[in-house]
């Protein structure tokens, strides 16, 4: 069995930049990646243009390998720094202005050390951007964050798509649920998930592989929780946990270990990321060129029919500038670079920038809170044998349970928690066990697979008034104009994130789980790297930037693919609502493409 | 350090702990280790002593010292880019000397076992709220001390028993019907 696939493709033809492709496809992640499949699959030659470089991904993640084996046990050398958490809160902007070290990276949580994702997400010194606090991760490589991500694989429901007609906030999306249902089961067969049918309206089930297996305490919870009419259901994952026969470079789940020790990434591709998953079978479709280290700055506009002719990039390593010709332009940037993108397309035809005649392009940008959250003890696994718990794509997830069928009355929306128990490669009760001595060595065996925790992901409202626009002042390495933000949790989130607390707080007690830690803080702004909604659907141009279809309601042939199309972040993350859309609308391109309509 | 070593370290702990533990440290060759990077050979020796009193060999498992504790952090320290870190161990170091002599009359090293748990009994008494320099101390030396033992390949294999990080054919736990 040959486990250890080596994910290099060989290089992608040279890139043609005489010829006017069907498509240029801009970013490499999620949606950049769907969209790559997708129009690729129906024939049409595309160009892919990722800003980053391309890594020897495996070489980066390096899945298996024991902390000890490393020379820092995962942190990075002493010469380059990754941003703290308190750092977003105190360091004025742009955050690494001013610091000595040679690299500084975002921040990318988990426990062993930032050395496994820095090459992964961006130097921080050459990538600023000003304004309020927002912890902004960035991925600038090719497959963008999946490359790292948290792997949660959630539907959205109508309890999403059409929440502004259940409590009057915002605005309902130009889909219902059953639009996106068969684009949903064409993600979950395609790129395989992993999960458990629980036949809940407001979390609707994919066509999930074989389910991870809870801990003891996990199914402890699981039937306490039923009693409250509450679920707990195991990690939904985007992991192929049983294979898939169509995919010649994922493996499937061999729950290694190492998915617990740190942030996402895995070098056998079980969990899915948009290279093995989605670009490199598009490059021996024939019909993909690949071009890294192409970082686009502007979509060119035809200045006879008002529409777009392309995207004019800069070679990262060059400094050398260019145009890419295509007929449609689609935007996969992520949800601020795509709006900045949006931004800097300023013409004759586009004064505010390319697609935003209503002005909404930056606006009602949204995502998910996080930091309340709850740590606790299961007596009955004091001293018990070890068993293997981290050898999981994930733990758990309980779904939302706020405002279906009553109405809180302090706040609008949901939010749900994810959480993890057991033992781990660096035991949680380490730095919980007081004391010294043979005492503090048992305590911390004893302990170790005893503990669970689980924190809050809750949805924050779309509101106009958070926004990003470009700083006048402040340029990238490139010479490219930043996002500045203006980006506040509202009075709803506040009130939210109490309740989440309160709520934590008493599920573990019901379950007669010992409280050992409670947070009631919200993480800064961005925590949850789940950033949406600055250029969102809507059927009414003046009040929204593209159609149900991501097609910009101004430019035809242009898409916005990925989570600035999103009108509302609902509690659920984001990646498989954003991967299923981008399926879709890149199925009515191409067959309008085909009728001559774009 | 070779294996050779690390058994034979492990060894002389395990031969006599009590024996040990009289004059820890202060009896082991030091002169045929390796010099220290950062801390001076008796800083070296304290935090030596120190980690392993934190986390001592027992009758489980080897402790920080085989773990190569103090030689970790002190190669951490060595590299840092900051001078505020060491700056903490050499003063937080030096606290526990004086404080030390104030409360047996003797340097650290040279105070018996016994006084050595006595001054880390007080120390570590606001764990959870330090409050003088020396309790700040314990707390980062603890942590430290903690992070780098079980990383170790004494702390993941030998004491916690981690039987992960291995391909499973099945995945382990409870099936949810």
């Amino acid at each position: 069995m040959n486990l250890f696939f080596s994910p290099d493709k060989p290089g992608a033809a040279d890139v043609d930049l005489k010829r006017v492709y069907d498509a240029v496809v801009v970013g490499s992640g999620a949606a950049g990646g769907m969209a790559a499949h997708v129009l690729t699959s129906h024939g049409m030659k595309v160009l892919l243009l990722e800003a980053g470089k391309k890594l020897n991904i495996n070489k980066e993640l390096k899945s298996m390998e024991w902390p000890y084996d490393h020379p820092r046990r995962g942190d990075i050398p002493p010469d380059t720094h990754a941003l703290t958490m308190n750092e977003y809160n105190f360091r004025a902007r742009p955050y690494a202005k001013g610091m000595p070290y040679d690299h500084v990276y975002s921040y990318v949580e988990g426990w062993n050390g930032a050395d496994y994702s820095k090459n992964i997400v961006v130097d921080e010194k050459n990538h600023p951007y000003t304004g309020t606090d927002y912890a902004w991760v960035r991925a600038r490589c090719l497959g963008g964050k999946t490359n790292i991500w948290g792997r949660l694989a959630l539907r959205l429901s109508d309890y999403d798509f059409k929440a502004a007609s259940r409590d009057g906030f915002g605005m309902d999306w130009p889909i219902s649920y059953q639009d996106l249902a068969p684009y949903y089961d064409k993600v979950d067969l395609y790129l395989g998930i992993s999960g458990h049918k629980e036949n809940l309206p407001y979390l609707p089930d994919s066509l999930f592989q074989r389910a991870i297996r809870l801990t003891k305490s996990e199914m402890m919870l699981r039937e306490s929780l039923a009693g409250m009419g509450r679920v707990l259901t195991p990690y939904r994952a985007g992991v192929t946990t049983d294979g898939l026969k169509h995919n010649k470079y994922r493996s499937r789940c061999f729950g290694r270990g190492a998915c617990e020790r740190r942030t996402g990434g895995c070098d056998i591709h079980a969990a899915f990321d948009s290279p093995t998953g989605l670009i490199y079978p598009a490059l021996d479709t024939g019909n993909l060129t690949l071009r890294t280290n192409s970082t686009a700055y502007e979509v060119t506009v035809d200045p006879v029919t008002g529409k777009a002719r392309g995207v004019s990039f800069i070679d990262t390593e060059t400094g050398q500038t260019y145009e890419a010709r295509a007929k449609a332009v689609v935007l996969a940037a992520s949800t601020l670079e795509s709006a900045r993108l949006m931004l800097l397309s300023k013409s004759k035809a586009h004064p505010n920038g390319i697609g935003n005649s209503s002005g909404h392009v930056g606006h009602n940008f949204c995502e998910h809170l996080m930091g309340p959250g709850v740590t606790g003890i299961v007596k009955d696994l004091v001293g018990k044998a070890r068993t293997i718990d981290d050898g999981r794509p994930g733990g758990f997830y309980v779904p939302r349970f706020r405002n279906l069928a009553d109405r809180n009355p302090n706040f609008i929306r949901g939010y749900g928690f994810e959480g993890s128990s057991g033992n781990k490669m660096f035991p949680d009760s380490a730095f919980w066990a007081k004391g010294f001595g043979s005492g503090y060595k048992k305590a911390v065996r004893d302990y170790a697979g005893a503990f669970i925790e689980m924190g809050g992901f809750g949805e924050v409202l779309p509101r106009y008034e958070n926004y990003v626009d470009l700083d006048p002042s402040t340029k990238d390495k490139w010479g490219i104009p930043v996002l500045r933000f203006h980006y506040k949790f509202g009075d709803n989130e506040k009130k939210m994130a109490a309740d989440m607390a309160a709520a934590a707080r008493e599920m573990f007690e019901e379950a007669g789980i010992e409280i050992v830690n409670a947070t009631r803080e919200i993480r800064t702004e961005g925590w949850s790297i789940h950033e949406l909604g600055t250029a969102r659907m809507g059927g009414d141009p003046k009040i929204s930037v593209l159609n149900q279809f991501q097609q910009s309601h101004d430019v035809k042939n242009l898409l916005v693919v990925d989570g600035s199309s999103h009108v509302n972040a609902s509690c659920q993350n984001p990646t498989w609502t954003i991967m299923s859309l981008a399926w879709r609308s890149c199925d009515h391109l191409a067959d309008e493409m085909r009728k001559g309509e774009v | 350090m070779s294996d050779h070593d690390n058994v034979s370290r492990r060894d002389i702990i395990q031969i006599g702990a009590a024996a040990a533990l009289t004059v820890a440290g202060a009896d082991r060759n030091l002169a045929s280790e390796p010099a220290p990077k950062f801390f001076t050979k008796d800083e070296f020796a304290m935090v030596d002593e120190l980690s392993e009193l934190i986390i001592p060999a027992d009758d489980h498992s080897p402790g920080a010292r085989a773990a190569q504790v103090a030689a970790y952090i002190d190669g951490r320290l060595a590299e840092s880019f900051e001078e505020e870190p060491k700056k903490s161990w050499r003063e937080g170091l030096a606290r526990v000397d004086s404080l030390s002599r104030e409360m047996h009359g003797q340097s650290f090293m040279r105070a018996n076992p016994e006084q050595r748990v006595a001054l880390l009994t007080r120390i570590s008494k606001n764990e959870e709220r330090p409050q003088a320099p020396e309790e700040h101390f314990f707390k980062m030396l603890k942590g430290h001390t903690a992070r780098a033992y079980y990383t170790s390949k004494i702390g993941i294999h030998q004491e916690m028993e981690y039987k992960g990080n291995v391909l499973l054919q099945e995945f382990v736990g409870y099936e949810v019907k």
